[in-house]
């Protein structure tokens, strides 16, 4: 039955094909407008790590300043210092751990000749890469033991290993940093999470970083954060230990908690360790010490802004305006039927049949204009994302995924069944007698 | 003319008025909002900075040459890179200085009137030299601008500070002071000391160190995260280092900006090439902070003509539909001495009459929109000459729409009326 509808509503369709083009054209521009615009704000509002999100906590202490809070919304530092992190990291109630932040360093081409590069440096923990999930192409992060020492390793992203090794399997082999060589014990396969979910702090848009570093060697090499550094009070002593022992924050710390008591008990030991900290005088302002699930830190770091929702909400009081139009043009196409109807119903056709023929028209053409919109989508998709690559240097973060095709397919089936509801209706009712009187 | 005819065709089709109500009202909602955002927008890109943007180029030249991490050697260099940039073709000035405008950042502390106990006041901060205010274009309202003696001098205080541990007194501050001369806008010294004058007047940092202001300058605006986008300090210092660079900012000739950014790194390679350099005019750095609102704005426009394009085929439509359903009535008004210009008028005050409810309904419903969206996403206020706009456009919209179904009807042949079908 739904096929015999299906076949008179393409047969309808095709009878008046200017007609059908623009009431196929108009939703499609409302579904285009749609589904492009959620893409944009799916595009950073989405889970970046659906699979491990919900066990992936960012800690922060608050070590400010008594006589006011943190200026930023949550009143607590994103970061934590230096001090804090090597303390809390003393303990293994994590699953895994680590503080990180991004440095900015020489990386020599060929060591001796050439000229170097400045290169964005991971500094992390060895957990830092089954914590976050990154793909290994060759080898390995470096094991634990190796962040002691530290040892001289380090893990390529698959860019720098093009642009070194050409991306020939570089295990092994090693590469000149600042003053020092260091080993490669690994090469990431393309890593691409719609945002550098691991440090929102600044520039979240930004590919992940192309060298990953054991964190100890801050220390020998004297290297500093080239992210966001936020202090209320100058250290105790100048220089590179001072930065140390300071109360300025600059590194992002993570944990991964597999359970909700294994995170009350990673809670009571901040606790802990911060009422310890106040009997020698630190953490002057009320205790209060954060783990903070991803997407809620994301969420609370405003990583989506307010303006792409604006514009999703926009965006559907278009597709609302298409939908109205849409019944307005159908209503008329279906009443111009009206003695055809007559006489189908006074040949025996059951309102219901009629109703549900009309249904499945418009459903056709929520559907056609549908696939058509999603086209128009992709193309602004494309669009949109070069404007994202001359910004941010990356030309993927925009998406038209699954769950963003299953949207603008529910939006179209919608659209069609809101808008053809009532002129299905009344057309429906059409007597069978008086048309058949007129003819 | 007669309204009786029109309500009476307007009361039998109600459902069919009353999509293009809604379908009017909606479209006045989004379209006002739409171009409240736009113009929102548009406002902070034409902000002025007070700078001389367009002839700005910015050069940040990182050291690899471990020769570099000595202070001798890096404070000659920047001394042989100013030089150079200074008498390069086109340039009229060049400074060094951190202080990069248009990032949507920078540096920033917090001060207060010295000796009292207020409240801190957050302000950015920034080095400066004798050529920064020459460079950035901006003029000196009162007081004077930094001599290359006072740059000099506490170059070198402040490296000798920053070598040794202060000496601590009993309240946890350093025992000695630190005082520098330093250049304030007008908005922030404003904030500090009300409308008294500021020259003379002495700022304290958290560490109890002063500032004395020498000079004042009126136009200084620097997007910041935090609301502190007029209020400046700048310190005589030089920005050099091992680590993080020496950065420059250039004020070329008018329209020299390319030209001279093309130049300026095989000239500084040629001075010293144990350094990388990265150029980038104020331009570029303006394009690149204003691209999220520029796509926001283009996407918005977009969708506001597409929006009333698709009313306007709607009105099109139901109003062929309207007169091709009338086809016999209209010709039967002709037979019985209704003129051309009668149906015309009838279809376009129909329409009127439509479209005025439509935009009466709108308006409620434009600032209902704008108050969700200012109240959950910040969304621009909406100002009644912009709603104004907007009614006007629909009604032109709607009258443009009617047109042409009006001017179909009004040839309809009187004749009609007396044919069956």
């Amino acid at each position: 039955m739904l096929l015999y509808h299906l076949r008179i509503a393409f047969k309808s369709l095709r009878r008046s094909l200017g007609f059908s083009a623009v009431v196929v054209g108009g939703i499609a521009l409302g579904i285009g407008v749609a589904s492009l615009f959620a893409t944009i704000r799916h595009a950073l509002a989405k889970d970046p790590i659906p699979h491990k999100s919900g066990v992936l906590y960012n800690v922060r202490l608050d070590n400010w300043d008594p006589a006011k809070p943190h200026p930023n919304k949550a009143g607590i530092p994103p970061q934590v210092t230096f001090r804090d992190m090597t303390e809390i990291m003393k303990t293994d109630i994590p699953v895994r751990q680590g503080g990180m932040f991004k440095a900015n360093l020489y990386v020599f081409p060929e060591p001796g000749s050439g000229r170097p590069t400045r290169t964005l440096i991971r500094m992390c923990f060895a957990d830092f890469f089954p914590m976050f999930d990154a793909p290994f192409q060759y080898g390995s992060g470096w094991d634990r033991k190796a962040d002691q020492g530290p040892e001289p390793v380090i893990v390529l992203g698959e860019e720098m290993n093009d642009k070194l090794f050409g991306g020939q399997n570089s295990v092994g082999k090693t590469v000149r940093i600042e003053d020092r060589e260091f080993r490669v014990v690994g090469v990431l396969k393309p890593w691409r999470p719609s945002i550098k979910f691991y440090d929102i702090t600044q520039q979240q848009l930004q590919a992940p970083e192309q060298v990953f570093m054991p964190l100890g060697w801050l220390r020998p090499m004297q290297i500093r954060t080239s992210g966001n550094s936020d202090g209320w009070k100058s250290p105790p002593q100048p220089g590179f230990e001072g930065v140390l022992v300071s109360e300025t924050t600059w590194l992002q710390m993570w944990v991964e908690l597999p359970d909700e008591a294994t995170r009350q008990r990673y809670l009571d030991f901040l606790g802990a360790y911060v009422t310890e900290q106040k009997k020698q005088g630190r953490f002057p302002r009320p205790q209060r010490v954060e783990v903070t699930p991803l997407m809620k830190l994301m969420d609370e770091q405003g990583v989506t802004p307010p303006e792409l929702t604006a514009m999703v909400v926009v965006s559907l009081l278009f597709l609302a305006v298409c939908a109205l139009n849409l019944t307005g043009l159908l209503l008329a196409k279906f009443l111009a039927r009206a003695p055809e109807i007559g006489v189908r119903r006074a040949l025996g056709a059951s309102r219901k049949h009629v109703f549900l023929q009309h249904v499945v028209e418009c459903e056709l053409v929520g559907v056609l204009g549908g696939a058509l919109g999603i086209l128009l989508s992709l193309a602004a998709v494309g669009f949109a994302n070069g404007w994202v690559k001359a910004l941010f240097n990356r030309g993927d973060l925009i998406q038209f995924d699954a769950t963003m095709a299953g949207y603008a397919l529910g939006l179209s089936l919608l659209a069609g069944l809101v808008a053809g509801v009532y002129p299905a209706w009344r057309v429906c009712r059409i007597p069978p007698a008086v048309h058949l009187k007129l003819q | 003319m007669e309204m009786g005819p029109i309500l009476r065709a307007m009361r039998r089709n109600k459902v069919r008025f009353g999509l293009i109500v809604t379908e009017v009202a909606l479209t006045l909602a989004i379209v006002a909002n739409c171009v409240a955002m736009i113009r929102d927008a548009r406002a902070a890109m034409v902000r002025v900075s007070g700078f001389d943007d367009e002839n700005l180029v910015n050069v940040r030249s990182t050291p690899f040459e471990k020769a570099f991490k000595e202070d001798g050697y890096l404070d000659n260099a920047l001394d042989a890179d100013l030089r150079s940039l200074r008498s390069m073709p086109g340039v009229r000035a060049a400074t060094n200085t951190r202080f990069l405008p248009w990032q949507g950042g920078g540096s920033s502390t917090e001060m207060r009137p010295a000796g009292t106990k207020g409240e801190m006041l957050r302000t950015q901060i920034y080095n400066g030299d004798e050529g920064t205010l020459d460079a950035l274009g901006v003029g000196l309202a009162e007081g004077r601008n930094f001599t290359r003696e006072e740059v000099d001098r506490d170059t070198v205080r402040l490296r000798e500070l920053g070598r040794n541990a202060r000496e601590m007194g009993p309240d946890g501050l350093p025992r000695e002071k630190f005082l520098q001369e330093v250049i304030i806008t007008r908005a922030y010294g404003r904030l500090a000391f009300g409308d008294n004058p500021l020259l003379g007047q002495q700022l304290e940092d958290s560490d109890g160190d002063l500032y004395r202001v020498v000079g004042v300058i009126d136009h200084f605006y620097n997007p910041y995260g935090w609301p502190i986008h007029e209020y400046a300090v700048f310190f005589p210092n030089r920005a050099r280092g091992y680590e993080f660079g020496s950065p420059f900012l250039i004020r070329t000739e008018p329209g020299q900006a390319l030209a001279v950014a093309k130049a300026v790194e095989e000239r500084l390679l040629a001075v010293n090439n144990g350094r990388n350099l990265r150029v980038q005019t104020m331009d570029e750095i303006k394009a690149q902070y204003f691209g999220p609102q520029r796509l926001v704005s283009t996407l918005m426009s977009t969708v506001t003509v597409l929006l009333v394009l698709v009313t306007s085929l709607g009105i099109v439509g139901l109003t062929s539909f309207s007169v091709a359903e009338r086809t016999r009535q209209i010709g039967t008004r002709r037979a019985l001495g209704a003129r051309r210009r009668d149906v015309l008028q009838h279809f376009l005050a129909e329409n009127w009459i439509v479209t005025t409810l439509g935009v009466a309904v709108g308006v409620v419903l434009a600032f209902a929109l704008n108050f969700g969206l200012v109240t959950v996403v910040e969304g621009a206020k909406l100002r009644w000459p912009l709603l104004a706009a907007g009614v006007l456009l629909l009604w032109l919209a709607g009258l443009l729409s009617t047109l042409a179904p009006a001017l179909r009807a009004s040839r309809i042949s009187p004749a009609l009326a007396t044919r069956n079908v």
